[in-house]
């Protein structure tokens, strides 16, 4: 694969194999499992070291953060099991840095740790950090050691980094693009006081990155030691073998589909509220080619880029993790390919186009720290696509999801900052029902536990339940959304960065569509338009803010549904009688009993 | 003092007696009946004749029971329900809002498609605690508490889980709402979250809870039975039952927290083999142990590493995918036993287990009705069970009746051999036990090059020669009485009790004398309850520790804080933990503070170890003790052969003797297989070591 459409960036493929053609031929199985799993083990050492050291509650308890090892080409040989789009972008952000280093002319040394989060480079998005450690053995660069985070705090123009109005990319965050911040050991400090003094919550943002520095040093010295344990050679070899382990299985799944394109399109919400056309309703369109055992995704009807709306998505660090995570998800879900393990050969037979400018590929500077719901949203259109082909391994339409960033000033002038993840829900799988109230597709965050929220912030959780009645009927039916509410113990502000207000989650093969989500202020006048977005807004003391998760799309008919079924929703209050007999056609009596013979006659008339 | 160790497995109940002043060991087994306790009581009964002592004698009956464990995996506990704070009645339906798998479509979350409280029977009363002092902000509606129970009583809920938020904090609410339940529904189990894990963490609070009350009546109602059998035999002892974290417990806190006994069985079966790898180590080193348990019904997979036996991460506890909060040991459990059944699925696949034959009918050649082949009979089949034998001689076994089973439902439809599909039933839950070891020790990086694999349960020596050949693991051992193991480990621990104090406080509003009256007050309560378990002062040991953290960070290390009467400095204390943290994470930040989460105290009881009986030596050579020669069948590369192999009798070798395959070594309770390539070694203090012939 080359570059050979200048209007497309194509993404750029794995290098060559260097070190030999084979290398299942030249390791014995058991030292490849033995090191495969010496890999995994140090990922999750990792992650846990990460988790436990860490002091935001968006990397200890949301856990949106993620590790990787990669070889000294940048191949990823191994990852956490935490959130993916904080793991798949892990390979783009070692690959920004080292075209940066290539720019300015500086080396990897042993003892540097570089901190990154240029969206033009390869990072996600301004708050995701990516730390990256070169790993040498006897003096030769090896492999890198990589921890990425979510952080809280980012010194944009507004608290935290849900942060909708933007203008460029300078106004979205401290700007760090591959800085070392330790130099051969020696930390730099002036650095280090820099970022300090340019964000609102310096005590938690700062811990947390010594905390990825430590998780990721971790990483290094475990990836050191089985060097030392066997000999690089060996553990070179083992990590290609993995790598086109994952590929063969991927290409093999793939080579099973009919070749033919297969074609997803619709909106996001954008901004509901602007008075320019181009911010709302934004379209998107997936064109997938399966050739082979290849894939090609084309993102090139996609909307331009929005100058001055950072809802843009960096190509490398949001856009292609969005379609790889789903192809993954389907062609080798890990209810059936448990031990195909998540490394470079899995990127290796799929190929993402978009067009710079495109909102999925924007040309620097325009602003892109708002790109998560968008990028879900290619995620489903990703999957609405693969839905044409291999219906029997997707789902139908999921919810898009809404994240908070609440803030204030304390009585000591200092800020506080908290971020909230709101969850959405799958839609109806081909035999069974939606998930209820998670979070989807390329995110895969925790929520934070409501005794961990009000015992650090001025905030309530007062209400966290599921929707009732609002699913996406089916023969199998859609998730419900969670209905959370927040609110305020002293004045601060909100933002809210989502989307899914306006558009449901799509029904599939004769499904209802879903309900799309919500968010509600109190004693707000105007609840007719419906709005997924916040800007640093106002709240009082006392105040509740409600944000609704979308309920994914419905599969299959309603009134092919078990009345079974629809009577054990309806016991458990998720369905009412009423919603009952007039969406599935099952009566149900007071007693909740089914009526059998109105239920068939019903269910007659209405086919 | 005479000690009476009783572990229930699927298929047998074993029993293990020792009396430490006579000497006396003694060891037996029976099936495991429909009601567990009933053959437990045989089995005791039995043990007491055949040891000659009378039941009033017995000073300790200790039980590893897999009650608990049985009612969550096949989901079988009572109908339950919950009554939580009003707003939040979704709390262990949505969870942590993380799917369980991140590259999945068709998974499912278990606790959404199989919940342990249904939602119509998740009623919501008004009630508000907050923190950081659990202060009442809405006070707790008791009628709204009164109509909840009864409408749970009405929808046939047996077992209620009480769990509101905050209560961590403070119990107010839920002791007073736990008093209604009790008064309204007299017959439900209750349990309320701040008694079942006194921590914050909602939803897994809430789920630990839902799952203490899903299990707690059979759980509860089966301890009754067993104790009122004892007593009606007339053994005056207490009965103590098997933690899943190593340590004992009294019937009655079992009966309060059946979650702490979910892996009950299991752990005395890893202690059993730790103390055995212990013995057989030749050095003084702390050995690396697999331990393999394999029964009639499943096979457990516990490590040692270094001498310490692992203890699973409380944020990974889980059971059949539902979180627990409770401490256990790492263990894993796979389906596959003496007693699993082989078939040619649907797609003519060749398939072993999970389903298991069980005690009843139980495998073809035990002759009672059975007809699906097993594994056993599949050993049976190719000649490595001698009727003889097995369990000394006081069953049949019905030798064409294993061939017939074989030969009918695998090798006839497979169009193969009787004898290969025999090895192909062994081939294929080996493979599976295989990869469960390399889950928990390549997959963690360990290499099982560097440890001794211990085999026991009635099945599992005649596997442990294929095992270490295909895990490149140097050497088995083979415990004196491997089929009992188990029972044996159940007596080899103490007695333990865990205390907790929810601080929450920062170490420097803390003062020493505070600290002191808490732990004081534990120690009390920790030595009063082992002293009403008889035991003596100086067998009482106590550990005092801390769970500290940065403030503002979401996970405690815990230190240990001193000695009972004398704890140390609070600046020690706070020394100590930015140590631990730069120990544990490589960084401290020795300018920030620290917190105090909990104060604990771990009671020891020390129960008179199971000292080893000596085993005598070699007089004679071998040779002079092969039984019969029989034509047995193995693999030999990817053909099978038929062999002459001498077979023994375990009884009659001495330490020092060694055999080389094949062989086959018969003991009343299990069968240890030799083959062709491997050695035979009776150790120092009677166990059977198996290396590969050089």
């Amino acid at each position: 694969m080359s570059n050979t459409n200048s209007k497309h960036t194509v993404r750029e493929q794995t290098k060559p194999l260097v070190a030999v053609d084979n290398p299942e031929d030249e390791i014995d199985p058991i030292q490849r499992r033995v090191i495969g799993g010496s890999l995994i083990n140090i990922c999750d050492e990792m992650g846990h070291k990460l988790t436990r050291m860490s002091y935001s509650s968006i990397i200890r308890e949301s856990e949106d953060f993620g590790c990787a090892l990669l070889d000294e080409q940048g191949r990823q040989l191994c990852e956490t099991d935490s959130t993916p789009l904080q793991m798949g972008p892990i390979p783009a952000y070692v690959q920004g840095v080292i075209d940066l280093f290539e720019e300015r002319d500086e080396a990897f040394n042993e003892g540097d740790v570089i901190l990154h989060n240029d969206p033009y480079y390869g990072a996600s998005h301004a708050p995701d950090f990516g730390i990256i450690i070169p790993v040498f053995h006897e003096g030769e660069l090896t492999g890198f050691s990589v921890t990425t985070a979510h952080h809280l705090e980012i010194g944009a123009d507004k608290p935290g980094t849900c942060i909708i109005e933007t203008v460029d990319s300078y106004s979205e965050s401290i700007r760090l693009s591959a800085l070392k911040i330790v130099e051969e050991g020696d930390r730099n400090d002036t650095a280090w006081d820099m970022i300090a003094d340019n964000i609102r919550t310096p005590d938690m943002v700062m811990g947390d990155i010594e905390a990825q520095i430590s998780a990721a040093r971790v990483g290094a010295r475990r990836l050191t030691e089985l060097f030392d344990d066997y000999d690089h050679h060996t553990v070179k070899i083992a990590g290609q073998a993995l790598m086109n382990y994952s590929e063969r299985m991927l290409r093999s799944e793939i080579s099973k589909l009919p070749d033919g394109t297969y074609s997803a399109e619709g909106y996001i919400d954008g901004y509901l509220e602007s008075e320019n056309p181009a911010e709302k309703d934004v379209f998107l369109a997936v064109d997938l080619e399966i050739d082979g055992d290849d894939i090609e995704v084309d993102l090139s009807r996609c909307d331009d880029q929005l100058d001055n709306k950072p809802i843009n998505m960096p190509f490398e660090g949001a856009v292609i993790p969005a379609v790889l995570l789903v192809i993954r998800s389907t062609l080798l879900d890990t209810e059936k390919f448990e031990m195909v393990p998540q490394n470079d050969g899995i990127t290796r037979p799929v190929s993402v186009h978009a067009p710079k400018g495109s909102i999925a590929n924007p040309r620097f500077p325009a602003p892109t720290i708002a790109r998560f719901t968008p990028g879900n949203r290619i995620a489903d259109l990703t999957l609405k696509a693969l839905t044409e082909v291999v219906p029997e391994k997707t789902c139908a339409g999921i919810g898009n999801l809404k994240v908070s960033t609440n803030s204030g000033v304390t009585d000591d002038d200092e800020y506080w900052v908290y971020m909230d993840i709101s969850s959405g829900s799958y839609g109806a799988r081909p035999t069974k029902d939606g998930l209820d109230a998670v979070d989807t597709l390329y995110a895969n965050t925790r929520n934070n536990p409501i005794e961990d929220i009000e015992s650090h912030y001025p905030l309530r959780v007062s209400r966290y339940e599921l929707r009732e009645n609002d699913e996406g009927a089916g023969e199998f039916r859609g998730g419900y959304g969670p209905i959370r509410e927040l609110q305020y113990q002293t004045d601060g502000r909100m933002s809210i960065e989502g989307d899914g207000s306006k558009y449901p989650p799509w029904g599939f093969a004769g499904g209802q569509d879903g309900s799309p989500g919500a968010l509600l202020v109190e004693s707000e006048i105007d609840e007719t338009t419906p709005r997924s977005k916040m800007s640093n807004k106002p709240i009082s003391e006392g105040q509740r803010v409600t944000l609704i998760g979308p309920c994914g799309g419905g599969w299959g008919d309603p009134l092919d549904r078990d009345p079974e079924r629809v009577q054990a929703d309806v016991l458990d209050d998720l369905v009412s009688r009423e919603r009952a007999k007039e969406v599935y056609g099952v009566v149900i009596t007071e007693d909740g009993e089914i009526d059998q013979e109105s239920t068939v006659e019903l269910r007659e008339d209405r086919r | 003092m005479t000690i009476i160790g009783v572990d229930i497995g699927g298929t047998f109940t074993d029993v293990f007696l020792i009396d430490n002043e006579t000497e006396t060991q003694a060891i037996h087994k029976v099936s495991t009946t429909d009601d567990p306790s009933v053959g437990a009581l045989t089995g005791i009964r039995e043990i007491c004749e055949m040891a000659d002592t009378p039941p009033e004698n017995v000073d300790y009956v200790l039980h590893g029971t897999t009650i608990a464990t049985n009612a969550v995996l096949e989901h079988e506990g009572v109908e339950t329900g919950m009554i939580t704070t009003e707003n939040y009645r979704d709390i262990s339906h949505i969870g942590r809002h993380q799917r369980p798998q991140n590259y999945s479509i068709q998974q499912d979350i278990p606790w959404q498609s199989n919940p342990l409280t249904k939602r119509r029977h998740r009623k919501t009363v008004s009630e508000r605690l907050t923190p950081p002092d659990g202060n009442v902000k809405v006070p707790l509606d008791e009628d709204a508490v009164v109509d909840a129970a009864r409408e749970l009583k009405d929808e046939g809920v047996e077992a209620i889980a009480i769990c509101f938020l905050f209560s961590y904090l403070n119990d107010v609410h839920e002791q007073r709402a736990k008093e209604i339940v009790e008064d309204v529904y007299p017959e439900a189990y209750v349990t309320a979250s701040s008694e079942v894990y006194s921590q914050f963490r909602e939803f897994e609070r809430f789920t630990t809870t839902a799952m203490n009350a899903f299990i707690g009546p059979n759980v509860v109602e089966y301890i009754n039975r067993f104790k009122k059998e004892l007593t009606s035999y007339g053994i005056t002892a207490d009965l103590h039952i098997m933690q899943s974290n190593g340590g004992i417990a009294t019937d009655g806190m079992a009966a309060e927290k059946p979650v702490s006994l979910l892996l009950s069985g299991p752990a005395a079966g890893i202690l059993g083999g730790q103390w055995r790898s212990e013995l057989s180590t030749p050095t003084d080193e702390d050995p690396n142990t697999i331990t393999l348990d394999m029964g009639g019904t499943s096979a457990d997979i516990g490590i040692i590493d270094d001498g310490e036996v692992t203890e699973a991460n409380i944020r990974e506890t889980e059971i059949g995918g539902y979180p627990v909060m409770a401490p256990m040991i790492d263990i894993e459990t796979i389906g596959a036993g003496g007693g699993s059944i082989a078939y040619v699925d649907q797609g003519g696949a060749f398939r072993v287990g999970p389903k298991s034959a069980g005690a009843n009918p139980g495998p073809a050649s035990y002759g009672r009705g059975g007809t699906e082949p097993t594994v056993t009979d599949a050993h049976v089949a190719l000649g490595r069970v001698r009727p003889e034998f097995f369990l000394g001689g006081e069953m049949d076994l019905d030798t064409e009746a294993a061939k017939d089973a074989v030969s009918k439902t695998l090798a006839n439809p497979l169009g193969m051999e009787m004898v290969d599909a025999g090895l192909g039933v062994l081939d294929i839950v080996n493979n599976s036990m295989a990869n469960a070891i390399r889950s928990k020790t390549i997959q963690k990086g360990r290499d099982p090059a560097n440890f001794t694999l211990v085999t026991f349960g009635g099945a599992g020596p005649m596997h442990a020669a294929d095992l270490i050949e295909e895990l490149n693991i140097p050497r088995a051992v083979i415990p004196v009485n491997p089929g009992v193991l188990s029972a044996v480990g159940l007596t080899t621990t103490d007695i333990q009790y865990d205390y907790v104090n929810t601080e929450f406080s920062l170490m420097s509003d803390l003062d020493q004398d505070g600290l002191r009256d808490t732990y004081d007050d534990l120690a009390n309560q920790a030595r009063t309850q082992l002293r009403s378990d008889g035991i003596p002062r100086d067998r009482i040991s106590l550990e005092l520790t801390a769970d500290c953290r940065y403030e503002g960070q979401g996970y405690e290390l815990n230190l240990t804080v001193g000695t009972s009467g004398k704890i140390d400095d609070i600046e020690t204390i706070r020394q100590r933990f930015h140590e631990a943290h730069e120990a544990e994470f490589g960084h401290n930040f020795p300018g920030n503070p620290v917190e105090v989460v909990n104060e604990r105290i771990t009671g020891y009881g020390e129960l008179p170890s199971s000292e080893q009986v000596s085993f005598p030596e070699a007089t004679t050579p071998v040779a002079d003790h092969v039984l019969a020669e029989e034509v047995v069948y193995f693999r030999d590369d990817e053909e099978s052969v038929a062999l002459d192999t001498p077979f023994f009798e375990r009884n009659d070798l001495r330490a020092g003797h060694s055999i080389e395959g094949p062989a086959i070594i018969g003991e009343k309770d299990s069968t240890t297989v030799v083959p062709p390539n491997f050695t035979a070694t009776v150790l120092a203090h009677g166990d059977l070591e198996l290396t590969q012939t050089e």
